[in-house]
């Protein structure tokens, strides 16, 4: 947080370091879900694991958005 | 904690557990007035008093009380308050802050108060109930600067995303953005009060069991060790409770921040 102490201004994009932990649990979460009722509602099997797997990269590829945005500011 | 007596006539060690948590009523049998309860009011009153008795009779030139408060609000408010939020709109939010921080903090350290000896907060429906303060806080700024619309979009598209990723993305930052964080955000305070305490509870019943009731001589210099890990652990506790109120601020000031940033 503060890198300088003489800049009062905000850093936009920087953000709490555990939004990271927060995209994870919750696109590996959001899409099982997905998953889930797409497998309950076609009655197949596979795309519950791959909710998962699609959740799990959409989290790693939403930090990475927000943390290199936060880099170039 | 009343060790079981066995067969052998030697107390069994029962280790301490989240039901150690569970106070008793103080007085009649009503489940909410227990030890945290009161605890939480004697927080928020010393809370209180503290900044009433040193703001009270201010001066220009301060006294040593008045100093002591002022430095008190003085550390959010420029370092977590300003630092986060902007020199120019983080005065209106300086109060909830500086009330925050100390009103956990207080909580907090109640663990290591000889007698008390008990964080608060290791109760999470207290924590939650922070969190949710937090919430509406941030989620009412957030839509009365942008709209409801628009503070919706502001929190579901996050910068630098284009595309028709954008259809899989929106839902889990919304998500993550709106529903995770509360939770996040009271159960890294709440996890971190529970999980010390019973770390010291386990070193100073250990101890106690080890030295006087396990009848076993040799046991003896474990059970120092044993007390001794008690206190290195109280040690690290000293900035943990510290450190976990000044988290939970300046985590609420973030939040704050971002959902009064301008579109990017």
């Amino acid at each position: 947080m503060g890198q300088s102490p003489q800049s009062h201004e905000p850093h936009p994009g920087s953000g709490d370091p555990w939004q990271a932990v927060s995209y994870l649990l919750t696109g590996v979460g959001l899409y099982a879900v997905v998953g889930w009722l797409l497998d309950e509602w076609l009655d197949t099997s596979f795309l519950l694991p791959v909710g998962i797997v699609l959740g799990a990269a959409l989290g790693v590829y939403l930090t990475y958005v927000r943390f290199r945005s936060s880099n170039h500011d | 904690m009343s060790p079981v007596s066995l067969a052998s006539g030697i107390p069994h060690f029962v280790p301490p557990s989240p039901a150690d948590f569970r106070l008793p009523p103080v007085f009649g049998d009503s489940v909410f007035f227990t030890k945290p309860y009161f605890l939480l009011l004697l927080a928020a009153l010393l809370v209180v008093w503290f900044f009433y008795s040193t703001s009270r009779n201010a001066s220009v030139v301060p006294s040593k009380l008045q100093f002591a408060g002022e430095s008190a609000y003085n550390f959010v408010r420029n370092s977590i308050a300003r630092d986060v939020i902007g020199s120019h709109e983080f005065m209106k939010f300086v109060p909830y802050l500086v009330a925050l921080f100390w009103f956990i903090a207080v909580n907090n350290y109640f663990a290591l108060v000889p007698f008390v000896q008990y964080p608060t907060l290791s109760q999470t429906g207290f924590v939650y109930g922070l969190a949710l303060l937090t919430w509406l806080v941030y989620n009412g700024v957030g839509i009365g600067r942008h709209g409801f619309l628009g503070y919706f979009k502001h929190q579901s598209v996050p910068p630098g995303i284009k595309g028709p990723v954008l259809l899989l993305i929106a839902p889990l930052e919304f998500m993550s953005n709106i529903l995770v964080r509360p939770f996040t955000l009271a159960l890294r305070l709440f996890a971190n009060m529970f999980a010390g305490h019973l770390l010291l509870l386990l070193f100073a019943l250990g101890g106690e069991y080890l030295i006087l009731e396990s009848g076993n001589a040799g046991y003896i210099p474990v059970g120092v060790l044993s007390l001794l890990m008690g206190l290195a652990v109280s040690a690290l506790e000293v900035l943990i409770l510290g450190l976990q109120a000044y988290v939970f601020t300046l985590l609420t000031a973030m939040y704050i921040s971002g959902a009064l940033a301008e579109e990017h």
